[in-house]
């Protein structure tokens, strides 16, 4: 899907230097380091108000740092308005569904399609995306009719659809049963076999366990502890700001 | 009927069934024939509700396609209006130019309009920031004209003429002209006429079904999406600034052009068309008629005209009665009286055909 070499030089993918960002008093991002290799998975986790959305607004460019830089291959984007972004190679699920319900599966793939194709090429390039997404055959359904998984996979695909070399997910698996959990971790996987880089910010430990990715742990907006899966879950102190809480956050996370 | 009609039938708007536009074609046959049915009084009328049509369109698609509410269009008929009278004082009696009094009467709204929305839209203002400063914006026009009554507010031979409008008071009366297309010596497109009433039946079918094809092209869609999710269409590769400012101006040009036919059909335009009352009934209009579709948008208008013009016979209630009918429609059809009913009736449709199909 992605070209393995659409990193500009030898540094890394994306990087960041002393990234702050404060609402009112509140640091919520405050002097972040953050790097990431072409073709890396990565899980960026932490607890409630530990700076993973502000982060995510900061590197899709939504909301602009008060210090810091952010530098996409090579270029230095900390400026760059989100659309700039997304041409650029920045792939984007948010959080929250940002589907369109009362049209079509294809009204909404059309979106970031007709940027670049028409007519019965796109309409094939519609139909290859939902075939990976389990979507296939759904083209002329509302949006409201899926399942909720299903449009978690559809908001994917219209990511996707961009091409990005980078692509940032924003709790993928909230508000799904196990089952789809299971599924959606098959996805990310298999997006990131085809060479896309892929940045998970993260809340269900179980599902961050799943794609068994480096982890990055935020806490009051700092970088607080990366590394290896199971480095992060042998260690101690991020237990104790985290795991310890998340497993009843996780649970909780399955039932809304 | 997709293949010929092509954008025109698109998802985004209602009336996608052949049946419908074989109702639009006999609508459009009723319009052309109304001078033969209709008593002069009638339509001259009619011809007035019209005028308002653009307005409400142009708000239709900023605020039900695009999600920009604006409390303050009529600020754009004003302007398009006082240019175009200004305009029309000067050149069009002297030197028959109404081409050149319709064009400044349409770039005056829009220029302002590309200024005032590039300052909101590149701030990233939205909803209600937006809806506000147009109110004070329009609250502004209307202080500033109301205090040109005297004898220093000249336009070239236009006297703005304060709170008694455009041309009126100023010693010799200079009012602002009709549109006059030169087509020989009869033709005037005064309230009065025949030739007003299809130019603006003309422009009103022409706009709606342009409008149509707009909401359902590639921009269209974008629009809705602006509406629905504004963070996720930026992420999506579009600059939503940029997309809101173009609408901003659609809308100001629409509301300009509904200024400069009611000029053109009144001869006449003072001060409060820019008042609160002159901004508020058109989001009246759209919301109880369904602000996400244009066809609502045109029916409701000229019912509510129709319907304030009635009450305002009895009495001065017609306000006071439609903001009740706003409250009520909000309430029982919050997405507006004629696109809830028309969604209740394709699903009655749909469990009707369910059910004679098990």
């Amino acid at each position: 899907m992605t070209s393995g070499t659409a990193n500009g030089g030898d540094g890394p993918l994306l990087r960041t230097q002393g990234l702050s960002k404060a609402f009112g008093g509140v640091r919520a991002v405050d002097g972040v380091d953050f790097s990431l290799e072409q073709g890396e998975l990565r899980s960026i986790i932490g607890p409630n108000g530990a700076g993973k959305s502000t982060l995510f607004k900061l590197l899709l460019g939504s909301i602009k740092p008060d210090k810091g830089k952010i530098w996409f291959r090579d270029r230095d984007v900390t400026r760059a308005e989100p659309h700039k972004r997304a041409h650029m190679g920045i792939g984007v699920k948010f959080q929250h569904l940002g589907v369109y319900g009362d049209l079509t599966v294809r009204h909404n793939m059309q979106l970031p399609l007709q940027h670049s194709l028409s007519g019965e090429a796109m309409d094939a390039e519609i139909a290859r995306l939902l075939e990976r997404l389990n979507l296939a055959g759904t083209e002329d359904r509302r949006v409201a009719e899926l399942s909720h998984g299903q449009r978690q996979w559809l908001a994917i695909g219209m990511a996707l659809a961009m091409r990005p070399v980078l692509l940032l997910l924003d709790e993928p698996t909230a508000g799904m049963g196990p089952e789809e959990t299971r599924e959606t971790g098959t996805l990310v996987h298999s997006v990131h076999e085809e060479g896309v880089t892929i940045v998970v910010v993260e809340h269900d430990m179980a599902f961050v366990r799943q794609l068994g990715a480096p982890v990055t742990v935020l806490h009051y907006g700092r970088v607080f502890a990366e590394g290896s899966l199971a480095a992060i879950e042998d260690n101690e102190d991020v237990r104790n700001i985290y795991l310890g809480a998340s497993r009843t956050m996780a649970v909780r996370g399955r039932h809304h | 009927m997709e293949r010929y009609l092509g954008g025109l039938t698109g998802p985004h708007e209602m009336g996608r069934h052949w049946g419908f536009w074989v109702g639009f074609l006999a609508v459009i046959a009723a319009g052309a024939a109304a001078p033969d049915y209709l008593s002069r009084y009638e339509l001259l009328n009619f011809s007035n509700f019209l005028t308002s049509v653009f307005l409400a369109l142009g708000l239709c698609v900023m605020w039900g396609f695009c999600g920009i509410l604006s409390l303050g269009q009529g600020a754009f008929l004003g302007l398009g209006g006082y240019a175009y009278g200004i305009a029309g004082i000067n050149f069009i009696e002297s030197h028959g130019h109404t081409w050149a009094a319709l064009g400044i009467g349409l770039a005056v709204p829009v220029l302002v309009a590309a200024v005032l929305g590039f300052i909101m839209f590149y701030a990233r203002l939205r909803g209600v920031y937006v809806a506000i400063l147009m109110l004070v914006v329009t609250l502004l026009l209307e202080t500033f004209l109301n205090q040109t009554a005297g004898q220093g507010w000249f336009i070239g031979d236009a006297h703005l003429g304060g709170n008694n409008g455009l041309g009126r008071f100023s010693g010799v009366i200079r009012e602002p002209p009709a549109l006059d297309f030169g087509l020989g010596g009869d033709i005037e497109f005064n309230g009065r006429t025949r030739a007003f009433y299809f130019l603006v039946f003309g422009l009103v079918v022409v706009v709606y079904l342009g409008l149509r094809w707009l909401v359902n092209s590639k921009a269209g869609r974008v629009m809705i999406a602006i509406r629905e999710d504004a963070e996720r269409t930026e992420a999506l590769g579009y600059d939503i600034r940029l997309i809101q400012l173009g609408v901003f101006c659609l809308g100001a040009f629409l509301a300009g052009l509904s200024g400069i036919l009611y000029v053109s059909w009144e001869s006449f335009i003072t001060p409060t068309v820019f008042g609160v009352q002159n901004n508020i009934l058109p989001v009246i209009w759209v919301a109880v008629a369904g602000r996400k579709s244009l066809t609502a948008t045109v029916i409701g208008t000229l019912v509510l005209l129709w319907l304030s013009q009635k009450l305002a016979v009895q009495g001065n209630y017609a306000l006071v009665v439609q903001g009740a009918i706003l409250i009520l429609v909000m309430m029982l059809l919050p997405e507006g009286a004629i696109t809830g009913a028309v969604a209740r009736f394709q699903a009655l449709r749909q469990r009707l055909a369910r059910r004679a199909s098990a």
